[in-house]
């Protein structure tokens, strides 16, 4: 360093003195030729040239000397692929959508699958559950957790939390607020082993019914509610009304074990005492940490004798198809996304192999044509060594364009499923490139370039190349075809297999959004308003629905408005088991069959616009008597009353006493999701409320919602300050249910777009360099008498053999692999012919097309021109 | 007289070996005696052949050391290496491997 630090002046002096030397011998030089020493002197720089510039490029020759050649292939390398630029793009992009979505879709799967979860000592965590296949759900029913407990040999701790995740709490204020409230155990953080950023953990009484009421805030609420003022613990805070004391703030590294949104943690509140003999059971989700040292295995069995003696305590409750579940905290976050990042790992694999197919491709092609470019450069001096060294850094400059367009595409991929997959997918938040995945599949297109760049480079400096001068235009490499037509059928394939996934899911999401709705969801909207604490008892409630109401019915626009507990496409809160007065009742202790029950107020049809199929729907008199009449849907009557007429019988009169009369039938909704067919429901004319007091509102209004919304709230500022409104459309409520489907779609969609090209390019690139390289041939074929149809054909059919092979291989790969389609599909089946017999005729049409081109350049080929070419 | 030929790439170096192969030269007499020998054909830059000398240099194929010059006065003499005479066989070699090449490329046009 400080050597060449010092020597560098050095040599700037004896290059400057070298040209002082060479001007000296000039001047003497033309001084012998008889010109004055100026004379001489003027001569000798003007022949010199620029003197400044011969020293910078001899003092770079000197100092770069081991860079020069480097930076002598670089630049060559640089310009050659400058020169060719639709080979560059196309092998740029391939690499750089291969990689790039290869490694957004594996990071993810790497982040839900594969990374620690960010808890202390994760392995040791577990869910565990009671499973109940009649409710095809899991959970602890309360006395359970607290016998489990009380009693395990296996668990250091076991702490509970609400089965559904969070509830929205109402945050009071001057601007009342939502805020999404976890309740968990008292011994929940320390189950998870937490180490509180500021404050406290809960205290063991703190849960109890009766216990002091207290939270734990989360560091981003601390930080957008109390602007990250410190001692924040002691202050209180107002929860649907009642005060809670905050104890302490939680870790910024915190994440809720139940991807939902969450602000605040409070303590369930859990009766010591709870029994199977209670007349309701609590059901908890319930989260392990295993003793150190035992095994899930052993957690396991630890459980079943826990389960035996729970079922022994209450066999009405578990009536034999009910399984203890202990699975890793792991497992038990990867959940149901399993399906879908199985499917998305499986299409960004097809798409890395289509990009490296497409590369090797490209190379071989090109390397191929540049054959006689190598023998000249041979024949001029170039060592095999060296050829092959430049050609290389030619591969380099590729890939290294490509690595630069593979992290742009995998941090915009990464920010493009944050952003539209928060729901779909948990522990989204955690997601960063993976820089490992992103070296593999950059290890794996640097293999592919290097093989499929290195192989003809080695073989070009060994022919010798007199040879290949002579024989111009035969082409060094021409053994490379088959290898080509294998890689194009192979894209081919892989296409055919993206395409037919993405073609099925589109249908899904078309049936989804085109299939009949029920009703008519343009100009519906809810409006919620949550009512909590004692205050809104009884007759408030009723006096703020009633003011809701009218308001909303003075609103220009408003067309119906009707208290309800249900939308068309969300169906009841509540369930009830179906029965009827003229046949028996349905045994207590089995489940029977099930209803959905919505409490409705009388303009709810309206509203909703729904048909009324048979019968009335209800009246305001009906009102007088809540609970006596039904209006039950299709579902209902074709399940329930087969070959009947429903009008007139009485359903649903048990353990309430009171029979409801069916006064009418109305159309199937899909209360039930988008993507699942209607399930029975039954409308009940009674407004108040079953679980809770907040009201929900469906209104048919031709105002806009933000209009809506405004009036809404001015109109309610004077008589119920402090009362929080809620306005969406149900076209919002659909687009949310349909935003996870619509993101599988876009993306399979878009890898099968991109694969379809590439592989498009493939099969042109291969056909377009055929023709190039049999130009000889063909013009030979048109001297000997062949017509340009016949060459036509002759060049289509050579593009017709891998693309046809690449196809059925293609299709028969499809019809395996979708089949683990199958769960996210609806209205579709995975192995619809008519998807597969459209996906490979438009393949097979398109690649026809592509090899029209060069098809007719090869049939307009003019034999005189090409024969004395090849000459 | 030959109008100038351009130099194409990689020759200047083997033309330099060649000059060398008769002894020591500085490059001012490096340049002139490629003029010379060309009849004037190939003119060297300066801005080629001093870094190209250099270059050659760092590649082991010459050596350098100063020396008085006609104009007395010190001048960087340059001489092939053992390694650069090598070099200088297997360029020849080649070249005469691209001349007969490209001549037989040629003839199909003389007809």
């Amino acid at each position: 360093m400080w050597r060449r630090f010092f020597r560098k002046p050095d040599a700037d002096a004896e290059i400057e003195e070298e040209i002082e030397a060479h001007l000296e011998i000039e001047i003497k030089q033309l001084m012998d030729r008889g010109l004055t020493r100026e004379q001489a002197q003027v001569e000798a720089r003007r022949v010199f040239g620029n003197r400044g510039l011969v020293m910078e490029t001899t003092r770079e020759a000197r100092r770069y000397a081991g860079l020069d050649r480097f930076r002598q292939d670089f630049r060559y390398a640089a310009r050659v692929l400058r020169r060719a630029p639709a080979f560059t793009a196309a092998a740029v992009l391939s690499l750089a959508l291969g990689i790039g979505a290869t490694t957004a879709v594996f990071s993810i799967a790497d982040t839900i699958f594969l990374r620690p979860l960010p808890y202390a000592d994760a392995a040791r965590l577990t869910w565990v559950a009671i499973q109940f296949p009649s409710a095809s759900r899991e959970f602890v029913p309360a006395p359970d957790y607290l016998a489990w407990r009380r009693d395990n040999l296996a668990f250091e701790a076991l702490a509970a939390a609400q089965p559904n995740g969070s509830n929205i709490a109402l945050l009071g204020g001057p601007e009342p607020a939502e805020v999404h409230v976890a309740r968990v155990s008292a011994n929940f953080p320390a189950a998870f082993g937490i180490a509180l950023a500021e404050g406290r953990t809960f205290r063991p009484e703190e849960e109890f019914p009766n216990g002091p009421r207290v939270a734990l805030l989360t560091d981003r609420f601390w930080r957008d509610h109390f602007r990250g003022r410190p001692n924040v613990a002691g202050a209180v805070i107002s929860l649907d009304g009642q005060a809670y004391t905050i104890i302490g703030i939680l870790p910024e590294s915190f994440v809720y074990p139940g991807d939902v949104k969450v602000d605040l943690l409070t303590t369930l509140l859990i009766r010591p005492t709870a029994s199977h003999r209670d007349r309701s059971v609590v059901m908890f989700a319930v989260f392990g940490r295993l003793k150190a040292g035992v095994t899930p295995a052993e957690g396991r069995a630890d459980l079943d004798r826990l389960f035996a003696v729970s079922q022994t305590d209450a066999p009405q409750l578990f009536r034999g198809e009910e399984r203890p579940v202990l699975r890793t905290l792991r497992e038990y976050r990867a959940g149901n996304v399993r399906t879908l990042l199985f499917v998305l790992m499986g299409a960004a694999g097809c798409l890395l192999a289509i990009a490296c197919a497409n590369v090797a491709n490209l190379l071989l092609a090109r390397w191929s044509a540049r054959s006689r470019e190598f023998a000249v450069r041979a024949a001029i001096g170039a060592g095999r060594a060296r050829l092959a060294r430049q050609m290389f850094t030619e591969i380099a400059v590729l890939v290294a364009a490509g690595t630069v367009g593979a992290m742009i595409v995998a941090t915009a991929a990464l920010r493009g499923f944050v952003h539209f997959a928060a729901g779909e997918l948990p522990r989204l938040s955690e997601v960063s490139t993976d820089l490992r995945v992103f070296g593999i599949a950059l290890a794996i297109s640097l293999a592919t370039a290097l093989t499929c760049g290195g192989i003809p480079v080695l073989r070009a400096g060994s022919v010798d190349p007199q040879s290949v001068l002579q024989h111009a235009g035969c082409g060094a490499a021409g053994g490379h075809g088959v290898m080509r037509r294998v890689l194009v059928a192979m894209e081919v394939a892989l296409s055919v297999v993206l395409l037919s996934g993405s073609a099925l899911l589109i249908q899904t999401l078309w049936h989804m959004q085109n299939d009949y709705l029920g009703f008519q969801p343009e100009h519906v909207l809810t409006v919620s308003i949550p009512l909590r604490g004692a205050s809104f008892n009884g007759p408030a409630r009723d006096r703020v629905a009633f003011d809701v109401l009218t308001l909303l019915g003075r609103i220009p626009g408003t067309v119906a408005a009707t208290l309800t507990e249900c939308t068309p496409v969300t169906g009841g809160i509540k369930s009830a088991t179906f029965s009827r007065s003229d046949r028996t009742l349905p045994d207590p202790q089995h489940g029977g069959d099930p209803i959905g029950v919505c409490k409705v107020g009388p303009d709810y049809l309206k509203a909703a616009g729904t048909r009324l199929v048979e019968g009335r729907f209800f009246a305001a008199e009906d009102y007088h008597h809540p609970g006596s009449v039904a209006v039950i849907n299709e579902s209902a009557a074709r399940a329930y009353f087969p070959g009947e007429s429903p009008i007139g019988k009485e359903i649903l009169g048990e353990g309430t006493g009171t029979w409801k009369t069916v006064v009418g039938v109305v159309g199937d909704t899909k209360n039930q999701g988008l993507n699942r067919p209607a399930a029975p429901e039954v409308f009940v004319n009674d407004t108040s409320p079953s679980f809770t007091q907040d009201l929900l509102i469906l209104v048919r209004s031709l105002a806009a919602e933000g209009a809506l919304a405004r009036a809404l709230r001015d109109g309610l500022r004077a008589d119920h300050p402090g009362l929080f409104t809620k306005v969406e459309t149900l076209d919002q409520t659909i687009g949310q249910m349909t935003a996870s489907p619509r993101f599988n779609t876009a993306l399979l969609s878009a890898f099968a777009a991109v694969a379809f090209l590439m592989s498009i390019v493939g099969v042109y690139g291969v056909l377009a360099f055929a023709v190039t390289e049999r130009r000889g041939e063909i013009g030979i074929r048109i001297a000997l008498g062949a017509t340009p149809r016949a060459v036509l054909a002759l060049v289509m059919k050579e593009g017709a053999v891998p693309a046809s092979a690449g196809i059925l291989a293609g299709v028969l790969g499809a019809l395996f692999l979708t089949r683990y389609l199958t769960t996210l599909l609806y209205g579709v089946r995975a192995t619809d012919p008519a998807t597969y017999g459209i996906v490979g005729i438009g393949l097979a049409a398109v690649a026809l097309a592509a090899s029209f081109l060069p098809a007719r350049r090869a049939a307009m080929v003019d034999p005189v021109v090409t024969l004395r070419h090849d000459g | 007289m030959l109008d100038r030929i351009e130099l194409m790439q990689g020759t200047l170096d083997l033309l330099i070996l060649q000059v060398l192969q008769w002894g020591a030269q500085h490059g001012h007499g490096i340049g002139q005696a490629i003029r010379l020998r060309s009849q004037d054909a190939l003119q060297v830059e300066h801005g080629s052949l001093y870094p190209a000398l250099h270059r050659l240099e760092r590649r082991g194929w010459l050596a350098s050391d100063w020396r008085m010059s006609e104009a007395n006065r010190r001048a960087r003499y340059y001489k092939l290496t053992s390694k650069g005479r090598r070099q200088l066989l297997e360029e020849q070699s080649r070249w005469k491997q691209l001349v007969r090449a490209v001549a037989s490329t040629m003839k199909p046009v003389k007809e």
